[in-house]
Formats: C-alpha cells, sequence, structure tokens
C-alpha cells in the first residue's frame, strides 16, 4: 500500500527529468507547500491542493482540501473516488496527476508533470515580434499585394470587363427624345442657367465603369451618368460625333456652316497652339468635333460653356480666311460690328427682295406701305380720338404699342400684322349697307373689289330694293354712319348704275380713296374697270436681325421704364417717325449700354451666345441666293 | 565631392581621399541643391497654371495637363525606385544620400504639380484615388522625414546601454524571481503574482505599442495590490517578507517594462511610416496605370 510519485521536469534542451520517490503511507498531500508530499511548483496550485487516501478495492479518494474543486474528467468536483485501474488524470492549474496501478501489487503510481507551459512572455524568438511591427502588422508585402489588388480589380479590371461585356446601351427614352427636338428658342436663351442648377440625378444603374469618371456630368447629362457606354463606344477612340447624333439629330442641332466652309474659315493656330493642334490631329482629334466645344465630366453647366474666344477664335480675321464670307470680322463685343438689318429692298407678292445693310449708312426700307408711326401715336390728334372712342388699348391717350406688335409665344419677336387684326378697326372696308346687313370690301384683291362694286349697282338698277344705302369711307365712330349717308340709293337705268360703279370704283382706288391710305395705287388704264387699277405689293420684314436672338420679353422693363416707354427706349425713333421707310431698329451701341463686356463689370454680361446661336444653321435663319457681303437675300416674306 | 585616390603603387603610403569630416544629412546635401530644383519646378508648374489660358477649364485634358501629367508620372516612378537604389551599395551615378535628398525634395514637388495636373477637381474615381494615395504617400513621407530627425536621439537616450535582447531578458529574470518568491504566499497573493506573469505584454497592439499604454497591464495591477497588502501588514507589525520582496521585484519589472514599452513607442513612430509609404506606393503605382489607361480608354 505505497504511492510510487514520479515527478516530470522539463530540461532546458527539451528532454525531461523523472524523479521517482516511493511513500508508504496509505494518505498524501498534493499542494504548491513545501510540507506536501507531491509539491507542485504552479502559482495556480494552493498551498494545500488536495489529499489522496488508498482504499480497499483499488480505489482512491480524491479530497479537494484548498477550497478549490478538483478537475477530473472535466468535471470539477471536490471529492472522488477513482479507480486506478482507469488510470484517471487530475488537473491541477497547469499540472496533471495521472494515476496507475504500480508494478506491486497495491501500489499506485501517480505522474505528476506539467502539461500548460511555465509562461515565459521574453521567448527569445520573439524579440523581433515584439520589438518591431511585425508583431502587430501585417507584413509591407502583404499590405502591398492587398491594396494593389483591391485598385486594380476595382480600377481597372472590373471596368474593363464591363466595358468589354457591353452591348447596347438603354437610355431614358425621354431624354433621347428630348435631345431629338430642337430647342425652342425661348429655352436656349435660358438654358445655360437651367442646365446649371438641374440637379445631378443619374437615372440608369450604375456600373464598375463610373470609376473611370473624369467628374461630375453637365446637368442635360446628369441622367445617363452611368452609362458610360453611351458616348464612350469604343476603346482607346475619343467621343464620337456618331454618339452625339445619335441622340442629337441633326435636325434638332443644324450645322454653323457648310463642312467646307468651317474647314476654311477656321483660324490657323500659330506657336503652342500650333503644335497642340497638331497633336491633336495626329491622334485624330480633328477640330469641329463635337467635343471639341462640349467639354463634358466639367460639373453641371459643363457641356454649354463654351469659352467667347471659341467664337471669336475664327471671327476674328474671318475675312482673309474665308474671302467671301458676308458677315463682318468679329473679334470682341466692344469691336462688334453695327448691326445690319435685313430690309425689305423691293416689295413683291411672290419674290421679294431683302438687303442686310448696316445701320451706320442710315437705310431706308421699301416695304410698299404707307404708315406714318408719328400719326398712329399721337395723343392728341383723330387716331387718338377714335383710340379713345373704339376704346383700343391706350397708353397715356396714345395708340399702344402692342395692339399692332403682339408678342409672339416665345416673348421674343411679334406676330405678323394683319390688316383685319391690326388695321380693320379704324380703317373699315364696309362700302354698302343692304338691309341689316354691312357690305364689306375684300383686302388685297382689287379686281374682286371692282366686281363687287360693279355688281352692287347693276343689282340696285335693275331690282331695287329697299333700305340699301352707299355709305363713305371716312373713318369715323361707330353709331355715326348713318348721319354721313342715310338716303337711298336710287339708280335711273342701267347706264347711271354703270358710270356709277365706275366712278365709285375710281375713287376707292384714287389718291383719296380708301386704299391709297396705306397702299400706291397705280392706274393701268385698262378699259376692264377689274384691270384698271393696280395696288403696289407690301413687304413686311418679320424678321431684321436674323443672326441673333433678342427676347423681346426679357426686356419688357427697359431703364427702369415699362411698357411704351420701355419700347421707345431702344426702338427711339419712333415717335418722331414719319414714314414707313424709316428703319427704326437700335443701334449696337444701345445694347452696350447695359451690355458690357464680360470683362467689364457692368450690369448685365454679354458672350456671344447671349445673342447669338452656333446651331443656327447654316446660315442663321436666312437662305443664301446670291453671296457676296451686302448682296440680295430672299425670305419668306409676307404681303400685306 | 571626394576626388579619387590614384591607384598606383610607388611604394610610397598612398593618400586617402579626403573625406567630409562633417556630417551633411541628405536635407541639407549638395548645399540643397535638390530643395532648389525641387522649388523651382514647382514655381515653374504654378507660373504656367497662373499664366496659361486653360479651356474650358484647368484640368489634366488640356496641353498644360498633360504635360503637368507626363512630369508627375516621371517623377513618381523614379521616385519609387529609391526601394531598389537603396539595396545597390554604388556611389554612381548618385550617392544614396544624395539620392534620398532628391527623392525627399522631388517628391515634395508632386503636391503641387499633382495637384494643378488635376485641376483642383477631385472626386469619387480613380484619378482621385491616384491623387490621394500620392498625397497619402507624401504626407507619410514627410512624417517619416521627421519622425528620422527628431527620434533616434530619444532612441538612444531610452535604451542606455542597453541591447533588446538585454530589455527581455530583464523582464524575463524578473518574472523567474517573481515566480519563486510567490511559491510560499497564499492563492490571493500567488494569483496577484500570477496577473503579472501571465496578463503583461511587453508590446500589445498597434495602439499600444503608438502610445506605450497599457492601462490594463498585469503587473501594475498586481505592484498596485501587493503594494496595499504590504501597506496593510505594515500598520500592524512587520510584513510577510516575501510580500516585501515581491513587491520590490513587481517594482523592478514595471521600471523595465516602461523602458522597453518607450523603446516599442519610439520604434513603432519610426516604422509605422513605411507601412503606409510602401504599400501605398504600390498602390499609387497601380492606381497610376488605372488612371492612364481609363482616360485614354474612355478618351
Amino acid at each position: 500500500m505505497s504511492f510510487v510519485i514520479r515527478q516530470i521536469a522539463k530540461r532546458a534542451d527539451g528532454g525531461d527529468i523523472i524523479r521517482t520517490r516511493t511513500l508508504s503511507a496509505p494518505e498524501i498531500s498534493v499542494g504548491r507547500g513545501t510540507d506536501c508530499d507531491i509539491q507542485l511548483a504552479d502559482l495556480g496550485v494552493m498551498l494545500r491542493h488536495a489529499k489522496l487516501t488508498q482504499l480497499a478495492g483499488g480505489l482512491v479518494a480524491v479530497e479537494a482540501t484548498g477550497g478549490v474543486p478538483l478537475e477530473i474528467d472535466g468535471k470539477f468536483v471536490n471529492r472522488a473516488d477513482l479507480r486506478v485501474a482507469d488510470r484517471p488524470g487530475i488537473n491541477l492549474a497547469s499540472h496533471r496527476l495521472t494515476l496507475e496501478p504500480g508494478d506491486a501489487a497495491g501500489d499506485v503510481a501517480i505522474t505528476a508533470e506539467r502539461v500548460i507551459a511555465a509562461s515565459d512572455a521574453a521567448d527569445a524568438t520573439a524579440e523581433t515580434e515584439i520589438f518591431s511591427l511585425k508583431g502587430a502588422l501585417p507584413t509591407k508585402r502583404v499590405m502591398a499585394w492587398t491594396l494593389g489588388l483591391a485598385v486594380l480589380l476595382l480600377g481597372l479590371v472590373l471596368p474593363v470587363v464591363t466595358m468589354l461585356g457591353r452591348g447596347t446601351v438603354d437610355l431614358p427614352a425621354d431624354m433621347v427624345a428630348e435631345a431629338a427636338r430642337p430647342i425652342p428658342v425661348v429655352a436656349r436663351s435660358a438654358l445655360q442657367r437651367a442646365l446649371g442648377v438641374a440637379p445631378a440625378t443619374a437615372r440608369t444603374a450604375m456600373q464598375p465603369d463610373i470609376v473611370w469618371t473624369s467628374g461630375p456630368m453637365s446637368g442635360a447629362h446628369a441622367g445617363i451618368t452611368n452609362s458610360c457606354g453611351a458616348c464612350h463606344q469604343a476603346a482607346f477612340v475619343s467621343t464620337t460625333d456618331s454618339a452625339c447624333t445619335a441622340c442629337h439629330k441633326q435636325s434638332a442641332v443644324p450645322d454653323h456652316a457648310a463642312a467646307e466652309r468651317m474647314a476654311r474659315g477656321r483660324f490657323v493656330p500659330t506657336g503652342l497652339g500650333a503644335v497642340e493642334a497638331g497633336i491633336h490631329k495626329a491622334v485624330g482629334l480633328e477640330q469641329g468635333r463635337c467635343a471639341g466645344c462640349h467639354k463634358e465630366h466639367e460639373g453641371p453647366g459643363g457641356a454649354l460653356m463654351v469659352a467667347q474666344s471659341f467664337c471669336t477664335d475664327c471671327h476674328t480675321g474671318l475675312d482673309a480666311r474665308l474671302t467671301d464670307a458676308r458677315i463682318a470680322n468679329v473679334e470682341s463685343w466692344e469691336t462688334h460690328p453695327q448691326f445690319k438689318a435685313t430690309l425689305v429692298a423691293a416689295a413683291s407678292d411672290s419674290a421679294p427682295r431683302f438687303e442686310r445693310v448696316s445701320l451706320d449708312a442710315r437705310p431706308k426700307e421699301a416695304s410698299g406701305l404707307i404708315y406714318p408711326h408719328a400719326l398712329h401715336l399721337s395723343k392728341s390728334n383723330s387716331v387718338a380720338n377714335m383710340v379713345q372712342k373704339q376704346g383700343l388699348p391706350a397708353q397715356n391717350g396714345a395708340l399702344g404699342c402692342n395692339y399692332c406688335h403682339v408678342a409672339d409665344s416665345d416673348g421674343e419677336r411679334f406676330k405678323p400684322i394683319e390688316m383685319g387684326a391690326n388695321c380693320g378697326a379704324c380703317h373699315d372696308l364696309a362700302f354698302a349697307r343692304d338691309g341689316g346687313v354691312v357690305r364689306t370690301l375684300p383686302h388685297g384683291k382689287p379686281a374682286q373689289v371692282a366686281g363687287i362694286v360693279r355688281d352692287f349697282y347693276l343689282s340696285q338698277a335693275l331690282a331695287p330694293r329697299a333700305g340699301v344705302q352707299r355709305l363713305a369711307f371716312e373713318r369715323r365712330a361707330p353709331g355715326r354712319m348713318a348721319e354721313v349717308e342715310a338716303q337711298q340709293l336710287r339708280l335711273s337705268g342701267i347706264s347711271d348704275a354703270r358710270s356709277r360703279a365706275e366712278a365709285a370704283v375710281d375713287q376707292i382706288f384714287s389718291k383719296d380713296g380708301v386704299c391709297a391710305d396705306c397702299h400706291q395705287v397705280q392706274r393701268t388704264g385698262a378699259a376692264n374697270l377689274a384691270e384698271r387699277w393696280r395696288v403696289m405689293p407690301v413687304t413686311l420684314a418679320d424678321h431684321y436681325l436674323p443672326k441673333g436672338r433678342f427676347p423681346h420679353r426679357q426686356h419688357d422693363i427697359y431703364d427702369g421704364k415699362t411698357g411704351d416707354a420701355a419700347c421707345v427706349g431702344c426702338h427711339k425713333g419712333v415717335p418722331t417717325s414719319k414714314l414707313a421707310t424709316d428703319v427704326l431698329l437700335p443701334p449696337v451701341a444701345q445694347c452696350r449700354d447695359c451690355h458690357g463686356s464680360s470683362n467689364v463689370k457692368t450690369n448685365v454680361a454679354a458672350t456671344c451666345d447671349t445673342c447669338h446661336g452656333y446651331h443656327s444653321g447654316t446660315d442663321g435663319a436666312t437662305t443664301v441666293v446670291a453671296g457676296r457681303a451686302g448682296g440680295s437675300t430672299t425670305q419668306p416674306g409676307r404681303k400685306l | 565631392m571626394a576626388t579619387r585616390a590614384p591607384r598606383t603603387m610607388s611604394g610610397k603610403a598612398v593618400r586617402r581621399a579626403p573625406r567630409d569630416i562633417t556630417h551633411e544629412g541628405f536635407l541639407t546635401h549638395g548645399g540643397m541643391r535638390w530643395a532648389k530644383v525641387a522649388g523651382g519646378l514647382s514655381v515653374l508648374a504654378t507660373l504656367a497654371y497662373a499664366l496659361t489660358d486653360q479651356a474650358p477649364r484647368p484640368n489634366g485634358g488640356t496641353a498644360l495637363g498633360y504635360l503637368l501629367g507626363t512630369v508627375g508620372l516621371l517623377l513618381i516612378v523614379w521616385l519609387s525606385t529609391i526601394g531598389l537604389r537603396k539595396r545597390i551599395i554604388t556611389s554612381r551615378p548618385y550617392s544614396l544620400k544624395a539620392w534620398t535628398s532628391a527623392h525627399v525634395y522631388l517628391g515634395l514637388s508632386l503636391i503641387v504639380i499633382g495637384t494643378l495636373h488635376a485641376g483642383f477637381q477631385l472626386g469619387w474615381n480613380v484619378h482621385t484615388l491616384a491623387w490621394v494615395l500620392m498625397m497619402v504617400v507624401i504626407v507619410s513621407g514627410i512624417y517619416g522625414v521627421v519622425v528620422y530627425a527628431r527620434l533616434p536621439a530619444q532612441l538612444s537616450a531610452n535604451r542606455g546601454e542597453a541591447t533588446q535582447p538585454q530589455m527581455l531578458e530583464a523582464i524575463r529574470t524578473l518574472d523567474r524571481q517573481l515566480d519563486t518568491a510567490a511559491q510560499p504566499v497564499g492563492k490571493g497573493e500567488a494569483d496577484l503574482v500570477r496577473l503579472s506573469l501571465e496578463e503583461c505584454e511587453v508590446s500589445g497592439g498597434l495602439w499600444q505599442r503608438l502610445t506605450a499604454r497599457h492601462p490594463r497591464c498585469g503587473n501594475a495591477r498586481a505592484r498596485d495590490a501587493i503594494q496595499a497588502l504590504v501597506n496593510e501588514q505594515m500598520r500592524r507589525g512587520p510584513p510577510d517578507p516575501a510580500l516585501t520582496q515581491i513587491s520590490f521585484l513587481l517594482e523592478r519589472k514595471d521600471a523595465a517594462l516602461a523602458q522597453a514599452r518607450r523603446h516599442i513607442r519610439l520604434k513603432t513612430q519610426l516604422e509605422i511610416w513605411l507601412y503606409l509609404h510602401v504599400p501605398m506606393t504600390i498602390a499609387l503605382l497601380v492606381a497610376l496605370t488605372a488612371h492612364i489607361l481609363s482616360v485614354f480608354i474612355y478618351w
């Protein structure tokens, strides 16, 4: 009945030192204390940790004596009877006691060994880890590979795969439809501002190649920010015009001029500019591409942020390169040439002739109409009286400008002037009263007028009716008609009727007649009454400065004035003009009163595109028929 | 610059080539030659940027933008070769000191060149990523220059004559002494000593290395608790000699730990920037490749 104790200690070189003792006692103590039978130098072990007692039948009673339970087969117990034949193990802190039958019958062999190595934080091999960052961070090599591969994947591989795998690009249908429409004039003048504040929200799904974007898109294109492939269609090929015109149809953005003329007129850079141009040309970035002017990825205003120099580069000294140019050179707003108005040179019913003439030449216009502005804008004459009686729109007692000049829907220009709408209220063509019906002569049809008058007299001679009166053409206030000619028209016979009819027609067309108020009338001397008089044609220009735009509505208030005062603020000659041949357009100096150079601090900035469009067709709004500066052009004119 | 000694073996003593006696660091190398070059480059780039009409606005796509971009690219590629250069032991064509001087100053000029190349336009894209990585590399480099100039003196002062293994050995010896000294004491006291032995890290994580602060240090906790016990016993009579010995050992270990941890803090501060500088440089080179390829792919 002995305990055979084998204590195993580790040598420095890793080998074991085994010390064996035999204790002939039925009970032994285990602990850290020096008085224990099995002393374990382990601070986790109590001074007196446990007591082992041999029992009969190959059992050993184990009892915790230090107040700390013992760990036996994974369970913590305060006492247990162990069968030695089962070779049970007892864990005490870092040590383990293994019980087994001894060599002699009845002996119990106990092996005590440290199973958890003593903490030895300062291992010599740990020096590098402790003193260098190797112990706290991944190595630089690992970090470099990780970061490098992450950047490669997200910055290059994924975008390239996306680009190569892309089929067609779906764009929002409404945006495509919008792009195909010509930009309305009224929108165009406010376009840049509008686009500048448009919120930049993408409307298509984000794709990995978005990381290649070089900056925010313009307001107009913000919706397709994520659709790189819409514009960047082929690798290593700069955005082509065809990518632009896929949505922006040619009809919506017409060319500035014929390609051949553009090529000739384009300025030739010198010095470093020539080098740059040469490089551009060598790499396929030809001048005149859409993207040459419309730079994207430059922020909300980007695509329309066109520098003034883009215009003046070519328009400075243009006449030297494009010798047949019919427009003057423009170097800057300060030296902008005097306006050349498109004036009617010869009125015609079918083919009126127009000329562009500088306002400096104090030109006259040959519209064919007789219309003294001064007479119609008087506050005290018969016109003013008529305006008052008829209740026509008046300003300070005179006929308002806007009675005849009615703003069009854009508020940019004015509706065409029509005899019926704008003149007819006073210039009445009623010639007879037939019972309850007032008979009116048709405007613009002299032969019809002669026929109607002749038939009127003949019918009255053949079958006289009561209540038929001939009316005079003097302009008068309504209600005074009867007083002027209240007599019943009575004719003595056919020949009387014929001569009365001829006299009436001659009276209508003659110098004192109703037509000659506004028209030049020619007597042809023809025997046929219907061909005896000819009214000379009238052509009214409907766009004096077609190469620019002037949104009149934005100028409703001018120099603190409103209404007609604002109109004549610029059209200064109007109140005193006695002839329709007067050209009453303001000169360019008038604009400069408010619109200073973009470089000079004035009330309103003026860049080229304040007034001019680039995509206005190959020759502004007019069509060239005969080319030379100041030459003749035709435009769809109107006759009155 | 040292002139080369004649290699003739005439029997007379060969005269040593005269060397600079006084130390000249890389920052002041060659009369700040590279500082002047880099400064001139930056001024030139700034003037060109200010005086050139870049329509519609400055960015990498204008003529000047391409020029600055090319210069920047060449600089970055050259700057990144210092890792190769420093592994080649040679004095030609430039000494490593001259190379380092140029590396530092030309690297600084990249702040100007890179930013002007970008035209101050930054966004969420691979181009700005390259700029940000470049700036991280430069700023970490500036930090590196500063700590290289200041910390070695502190490092030297802190370690005294002790080497790193000696610092560790001191702690290890104290641990062994503590283990022995604690064998006779009861469980409560022994557990306190185990705090010092088992829950006391010399280095710790990155933050602890950078600050040298270990608020939960087992040794400090053990020291305070044992000291309190000793004080308690002293009020009643002579304290347990074992405890007094443990207290003394814990104090000594505390001092040894403090020295080692200060050493670690200084070394960490000296090393940490390279953990940004080098991997970020590699990432920058990749981002730069993506940047250049992408602008030409999506031209």
